[in-house]
Formats: structure tokens, C-alpha cells, sequence
């Protein structure tokens, strides 16, 4: 079977529908992340400032104690430096106690202006802390080769006349160190520039001390002086061979570093993103007040952002993650529901399937109604409700010869096998009430067939039955089913031998039974799913239920619905368990005919209920009371003659009689099973004989002679037969 | 049914009342089968209360009446019905019995 539109367009939407789950799952999950990764980076951003702020500022701070302690052992010593001035050669006791009083200071000079004075027109001594010793020693620095007038040291302050900071610079002559210098001018009385005091401090300290600023691991600080020179940085070389510039020079981002440049060349505070090889960097910078440097901290971004990108990394991987296991659970699923929607559909096929089969078989099962509308004396309605489940109920009926053939059953067992069962079923009953006439014939040889080749034990209940339509008899046969409920005066049982079910017991024999329909007398047949049809409470329907439902005339069609519409009412919202067969027969006989029906058991004094029952009979001819009292002593006489004769004394048995009014007419059958009797086969007796000739016999036929028209015996079936007739004029 | 039998000086009276039926007749056959012995007399077969017969009552009343007439008896039927009259009628009875 190939999947319809509709299935196709259904498999497309979940495809579409899976998609867009993937996508939004994805959107929200990186959504989200990049949110907190925005976050986190903003917030990591203002911790690295914070921090790189208030690194700048302790470094400040320490650089401001060296340079404040370096200015005061300067400045202390002016006014010692200006009462020497007089006398030169105690001059260098000054130097001397500025280095080992000032463990910052590693050097110290007083350099006099040439010229000032007369003795020594260059004079500068100057004190050295050696590093490894921690002695001071004492040197000249007023040499040939060294020039100290031409010095940035000396040369500043004494143009300016005011102190300085020296930008870095190697001194080869006095402390083999890199050194800054602070050079304070030394006036006269008469306020002449006559020295230049210095203190020099090594740059190591200030290395050191900018070294253990770390705010991260891999950044690092710098100090740059006031014509750009760098001081500190990690990176050794580039001390004193380097100025910002040409760092500005070898990177891409040259405006950002210009603006640096600028920023800390202007002494001004703040920070700025430079990008450098590649990288971003954070660079913060802070002024150093008096000495013209500038402090700063740079921090690469990959630096800053080293967890912040190792979480995002994670989460990222984790995101894949999930959208991949996202995809694979949808697929499980999808190809889960792909799998049971197959098998839906492949139930759904056999049970399409099933139920064309079934109804091909209930196609072939009489389901017009009424089935006989030009009939008058049979009214007929027969319905199958089907449960969910395909069954195995039938039902089925025709007449033939005037005679209605008709039968119930219910397979037992549900699915397939029951429905294929009861398809065997019906056939078996059309093959053999084609030429069978009684039901235990039909019924025998049904069982007998099914008995033989019945290797899944499935059994039918059935119930077979043949109503002579003329006379109302009624033969019937019941194999195992639910006894139907006869409608006359009152509704009551059928009885019914129970016998077997068909397909029990190949041997199995069936008793057929026997009774007569009277004119406007019914049966109801049904098979179990409505005597035991539950509702939630799992009460059944039950008998008294149904025989309540069947009160009252109706047509048949009329009480099939009544039935249907109390069953459904009593069952509610219980799901149906089994097929709901009902078949309802109408007895109506000849419109114009009405009939009545005696049985009387084999016992004399029976005979007198006759007068009773012969009246009412008489009422429907209008007949005199002479007339009635013929007509009931001409049924006397026939019944009494088979009481004495057809039934030996003492045996049981019975007599049926049915009379039947037809206009003026009236007709009574007398049947018997007793030994054959045929009381017209009695010679005339001769009623002018005298009384010694004539015989004790042969009077009860001859009245019944003299009173009826007609008279005439028939043996059938094992059975005697008399039908008199009598036509009033 | 019911019988009553009553001896008079020179006859005996048997009234019958209710229906010879089959039964009926059943019932009384052994009080009229006694009754045979005193046949040679005059017999009244009273009907009067007899409302209906069928054969077996005939039957009564022809074997009565037989033995009657073996012993040089006499019998009598008074006072049937319409109903009654039309069987004897049919049966050829009103011929056999002296009916009053």
C-alpha cells in the first residue's frame, strides 16, 4: 500500500518541526552564552581596571617614597653644600653622607660650576656605594674624558636654576648601573648658581619594584620618562634602546599608540586599548608627580580574558554537545514514532481488511428490510451491531415453499478465525437448507461437517429453525445457543433442548422440537452480546431487562431499535465486548385468518376443557349455541378416539389441536403421536338398525361424519393427522 | 355428572344431570353397569338435568338398553334437550328408545 498525500505532508511537518527545534535550540543556547560572555568579559574588563588602577597607585606610591627620600638627602644637604661652598676641599664629605645616610641613594656628586672657584676650576666629588660591598668609595668625576659640565645632570638644573630628574641614563664612570639622577642647584650668598648636588638611584630598585606589580601573569609594567625613554619593562632589551615611539613605529595600531604617547607623554591618567603583534592590550598609565615618568601596566586581552575564553570554549563544546544529543534523541524518537506509526498503519490495514472481509460477508446475509414487503403474514427485521472488533455473529433467513428458514449463531472466540468461522457457517447453512426441510437435518449435517475438519476447536452456537408459514408450526433445533424468547400472551423462554454446540461432536444428536405460531405471536432471537452486554458497573442486561424491552406491539423493525436504542442506554460510556445479533419474527399469518391451539396430555378428563376452547372458536363464527355444541362433540369424539386408541392407556402423550377460522369456515387439525389410527378407515354403521344389531362402536365417527363436511386422516412423520372441516352457510 | 337412582313401586327412575362427556360417561359407567341387573323392570332414563351427551353416553344408554331387552325389561327416556334430540337424531336413537 503506498502512503497517501496526506501521510507525506505529515512526514515533511515533523521534519520541518525537528529543524526548527535544532535552530532554536542552537539561537538560544549560543544566545545565552554569548550574553554571559559579554557579561563576564565586561565585568572581568572593570576588575582589571580596578585592579591595574590600584597597582598604579601603590607603584606610585613607592616610587614617590624613593624620589621624596632621594629629594629630601638632597635638599638636606644644601645648606651644608652652601656653607662649603667657601671651603672646596670639604665639600666632598657632602656626597659622602648623602649615599650612607640615604641606603636609596647609590651615588652622589657636588659638581661646581667651572670658574667659581679659583683653585679648582672643575671640581666633583663623587661618593659611590659599591653594590656588592656596600663600601663608598670615593672618585673624581672632574676628568678629561667624563666632562661633567656637558652632563644632562649638570647642565638642566644649572640652565633652569631649578632641581631635575635626569632621564636614564648608563653611568660607566661612577656606578656601572642604569641610573636617574636628581640634581638640585646650590646657590651662593649672593644667590649665584656656584654646585649641582645629585643623588643618583640605580633603576634596579624601580625594576624590582615594578616587576612584582602582577596583576595577571602575563602582564606587565613599564615606565617611560618624560621624553619617552623606556626605564622598566620585562623585557631587558628594550631599556634605553627603545623609546614608545618606535614601538609606536612597529605597531599596526599606531593611532591608538600615539594617543598613549601623548597620554603619557602629557602626564595625564587613564588607560586605552593598543593593539600590538597582533594582540589587543589594555594599557593603563599613571603620571609619576615631579621626576615627568609615566607608569603604566599592559595587559593583553588574550591575558585578561584567559577563563573567561576557557569557559566560553567549554560552554561552546558543551552546546555542541547538547545540540548533537538533542539531534540524536529526536531522531531516536522520530524513527520510534516512524516505527509504531508503521505498525498503526499496518493495524489499521488488516483491520481495513478484516472488516471488508466482513462485510463482504454480511454483504452476502439478508440485510434489506423488511426482506418480504409483499408478504402479509411475516414481519421480519434482523440487525448485526458490530463490536470494534470483527466477530463472528450471523444470521440468516429465507423462505421456500412457504416455509421460513431462519438461523442464529455465534461463533465463539473474536478476530479473524471467528469471522472466517462464521462465513463457513453461513455457507454450510445455505448448502444444506437447500435440500434439507427439518432443522435437525440442517442442523446434523452442519455439526457433522464442521466437526470433521474442526482442528482449532471453534464451535457455533446456533440455533436453526422452520416456520410453516401456513399453519404457524414451528420447528426448531437448538445446538448449544441462547434459547430465543417467544411473544405470545405473554413473553417467556422458548424451551429448548440445550444439546451441543456445532463443531463439538461429530456424532452429536440433535432433538428438534416443535410448537405452533398463533397469529400475531413472535420470536426473538439473540446471541449473547445482548443478554451480556455490561456497563461500567459490569451488570449485565439480563432477561428481565430484555423481556421489559419487548413489551408491547410493535413492528419488528420498531422493536429491533427499542431493543438497540435500551441496550446502548444501559451500557453507556462501556466500550461494546461483541457483535449484538437480533432477529425478530412476526408471526401474522393470513390477515383474514385467525387460529387456535390446543395441546391436551393423553388423559380423558382433559375433554372437558374442549367446550371452552370449542366456544371461543365458535364466538369467532358466530355460531348458535346448537351449533357450538355440534362442533364441540364432533372434537370430542375425534380427540377421544385417539385417547383410547391411538395411545395405549396409561402411556403419556399428547394431542394438539389447532382450530383455524376462515370466514365461515371452521377447520380443526388434530395431530398425535400415538400408534397410527385412522378412525375414517371404520365401516358406516347403519343408524335405522334395530337395537340388538347394532354395535357398542363406530358412533363417535359417525356423528363426527354427520356434524363436519369434511373429514380426513393423514399419517406423517410418525404422527396421526385428522383435519376436519365444517362450512356454515 | 351425576346419577341418582330411585325404586319405585313399579319402576326405577335413574336422573341424570350435568354433561355425558366422555368422561362423564367414564364416571358413571359402573353404577349403570350394576344397574343392568335389575334390567327386566321398567327402567326411566330421566334427562331432564342432562345437558349435553357424546357417544360414550350413547353408548351407556344402547348397552342399558340392550341388556333391557334380553330380560324383558323396559326403558324409558324422559325429557331431553334440543341439543340431545339432534344427536339422538343423527345417531338413529330416536327410533331405538321410547322417548317421553
Amino acid at each position: 500500500m503506498k502512503p497517501n498525500r496526506k501521510e507525506n505532508k505529515r512526514i515533511g511537518m515533523t521534519l520541518r518541526a525537528r529543524l526548527l527545534l535544532v535552530v532554536v535550540a542552537a539561537i538560544t543556547l549560543e544566545a545565552t552564552s554569548i550574553i554571559q560572555y559579554v557579561y563576564s568579559q565586561r565585568g572581568i574588563k572593570q576588575e582589571a581596571s580596578l585592579r591595574a588602577e590600584s597597582e598604579l597607585k601603590s607603584a606610585e606610591n613607592k616610587i614617590m617614597d624613593v624620589v621624596n627620600q632621594t629629594e629630601a638627602a638632597v635638599r638636606n644637604s644644601i645648606w651644608v653644600a652652601q656653607w662649603c661652598l667657601d671651603y672646596p676641599d670639604s665639600l666632598k664629605r657632602i656626597p659622602q653622607r648623602v649615599v650612607s645616610e640615604n641606603p636609596v641613594v647609590v651615588g652622589s656628586t657636588i659638581a661646581l660650576v667651572p670658574g667659581y672657584d679659583k683653585k679648582y676650576p672643575l671640581y666633583a666629588p663623587y661618593a659611590a656605594q659599591d653594590m656588592e660591598t656596600g663600601k663608598i668609595r670615593m672618585l673624581s668625576l672632574a676628568t678629561e674624558e667624563y666632562d661633567y659640565p656637558s652632563m644632562e645632570w649638570f647642565a638642566k638644573p644649572l640652565e633652569s636654576c631649578e632641581s631635575y630628574w635626569s632621564e636614564p641614563y648608563f653611568d660607566e664612570n661612577g656606578g656601572d648601573m642604569l641610573m636617574v639622577t636628581y640634581s638640585v642647584p646650590v646657590k651662593d650668598r649672593n644667590g649665584e648658581v656656584a654646585a649641582i648636588l645629585t643623588a643618583d638611584i640605580s633603576l634596579d630598585w624601580l625594576t624590582k619594584l615594578i616587576g612584582g606589580i602582577k596583576v595577571y601573569p602575563n602582564a606587565f609594567s613599564m615606565v617611560v620618562s618624560r621624553s619617552g625613554q623606556i626605564m622598566v619593562c620585562p623585557v631587558d632589551t628594550l631599556v634605553m634602546n627603545k623609546t614608545v615611539d618606535q614601538f609606536a613605529l612597529e605597531s599596526q595600531d599606531r593611532e591608538a599608540l600615539d594617543r598613549v604617547n601623548r597620554a603619557v607623554l602629557s602626564g595625564k591618567s587613564g588607560e586605552t586599548l593598543v593593539r600590538y603583534k597582533g594582540q589587543n592590550n589594555h594599557v593603563y598609565y599613571s603620571p609619576v608627580e615631579r621626576t615627568g615618568w609615566s607608569l603604566s601596566i599592559v595587559l593583553p586581552d588574550k591575558e585578561l580574558y584567559k577563563g573567561v575564553r576557557r569557559i566560553g570554549l567549554l560552554v561552546n563544546v558543551l552546546q555542541v554537545l547538547g545540540l548533537a544529543m538533542i539531534i540524536i534523541i529526536l531522531r531516536i524518537v522520530t524513527r520510534n514514532q516512524t516505527k509504531y506509526r508503521q505498525l498503526y498503519e499496518q493495524k489499521e490495514r488488516i483491520e481495513n481488511e478484516i472488516h471488508i472481509a466482513s462485510e463482504i460477508q454480511m454483504a452476502m446475509i439478508p440485510k434489506t428490510f423488511p426482506p418480504f414487503p409483499e408478504r402479509q403474514d411475516l414481519d421480519l427485521a434482523a440487525s448485526i451491531i458490530p463490536a470494534k472488533e470483527v466477530g463472528g455473529d450471523l444470521y440468516d433467513f429465507f423462505i421456500r415453499d412457504e416455509k421460513l428458514y431462519f438461523c442464529i449463531g455465534d461463533v465463539s472466540g473474536k478476530g479473524i478465525p471467528a469471522s472466517l468461522v462464521m462465513a463457513v457457517t453461513r455457507s454450510l447453512f445455505r448448502a444444506m437448507s437447500a435440500h434439507e426441510t427439518t432443522p435437525e437435518r440442517i442442523v446434523s449435517l452442519m455439526n457433522y461437517s464442521m466437526s470433521e475438519a474442526n482442528e482449532n476447536n471453534m464451535f457455533v452456537t446456533f440455533f436453526c429453525g422452520v416456520l410453516d408459514l401456513t399453519t404457524g408450526q414451528l420447528r426448531y433445533c437448538n445446538a448449544g445457543h441462547n434459547p430465543p424468547v417467544i411473544l405470545t400472551d405473554d413473553i417467556k423462554e422458548l424451551p429448548v433442548e440445550p444439546n451441543l454446540p456445532l463443531g463439538i461432536l461429530k456424532d452429536m444428536k440433535f432433538v428438534e422440537q416443535e410448537t405452533f405460531l398463533q397469529y400475531d405471536d413472535a420470536l426473538f432471537l439473540y446471541t449473547d452480546g445482548l443478554s451480556e452486554a455490561e456497563n461500567i458497573a459490569h451488570e449485565q442486561f439480563g432477561d428481565h431487562r430484555l423481556k421489559e424491552a419487548l413489551r408491547g406491539r410493535k413492528r419488528s423493525e420498531e422493536h429491533l431499535k427499542n431493543i438497540a436504542q435500551k441496550v446502548a442506554l444501559f451500557v453507556g460510556e462501556a466500550p461494546q465486548s461483541d457483535d449484538l445479533t437480533l432477529l425478530f419474527i412476526h408471526y401474522l399469518g393470513n390477515a383474514s385468518q385467525s387460529s387456535n391451539h390446543l395441546t391436551l396430555p393423553n388423559d380423558v378428563k382433559q375433554i372437558a376443557l374442549l367446550p371452552e376452547f370449542v366456544d371461543a372458536v365458535a364466538k369467532q363464527v358466530e355460531l348458535d349455541q346448537e351449533a357450538a355444541s355440534n362442533l364441540n362433540l364432533a372434537l370430542e369424539e375425534v380427540v377421544a378416539n385417539v385417547m383410547m386408541y391411538a395411545y395405549p392407556e396409561g402411556t403419556d402423550g399428547e394431542v394438539d389441536i389447532r382450530a383455524t377460522v376462515d370466514g365461515k369456515s371452521v377447520s380443526f387439525v388434530i395431530t398425535d403421536s400415538g400408534a397410527a389410527f385412522d378412525p375414517t378407515a371404520k365401516e358406516q354403521i347403519n343408524i335405522s338398525a334395530e337395537a340388538q344389531d347394532r354395535p357398542i362402536g363406530g358412533l363417535g365417527i359417525h356423528l363426527v361424519r354427520t356434524i363436519m363436511d369434511t373429514v380426513s386422516y393423514e399419517r406423517k412423520d410418525e404422527k396421526n393427522i385428522l383435519t376436519i372441516t365444517k362450512t356454515y352457510k | 355428572m351425576e346419577v341418582s337412582v330411585s325404586h319405585e313401586k313399579n319402576e326405577i327412575i335413574v336422573r341424570f344431570s350435568g354433561r355425558m362427556d366422555t368422561p362423564g360417561a367414564q364416571e358413571i359407567a359402573p353404577q349403570m353397569n350394576a344397574l343392568t341387573e335389575e334390567a327386566g323392570k321398567t327402567v326411566i332414563l330421566d334427562c331432564t338435568d342432562l345437558t349435553y351427551i357424546s357417544s360414550s353416553g350413547l353408548r351407556i344408554f344402547l348397552t342399558f338398553h340392550k341388556a333391557s331387552l334380553e330380560k324383558g325389561g323396559k326403558v324409558i327416556i324422559r325429557n331431553i334437550c334440543n341439543e340431545i334430540r339432534n344427536v339422538f337424531m343423527m345417531t338413529g336413537f330416536l327410533n331405538l328408545f321410547e322417548i317421553q
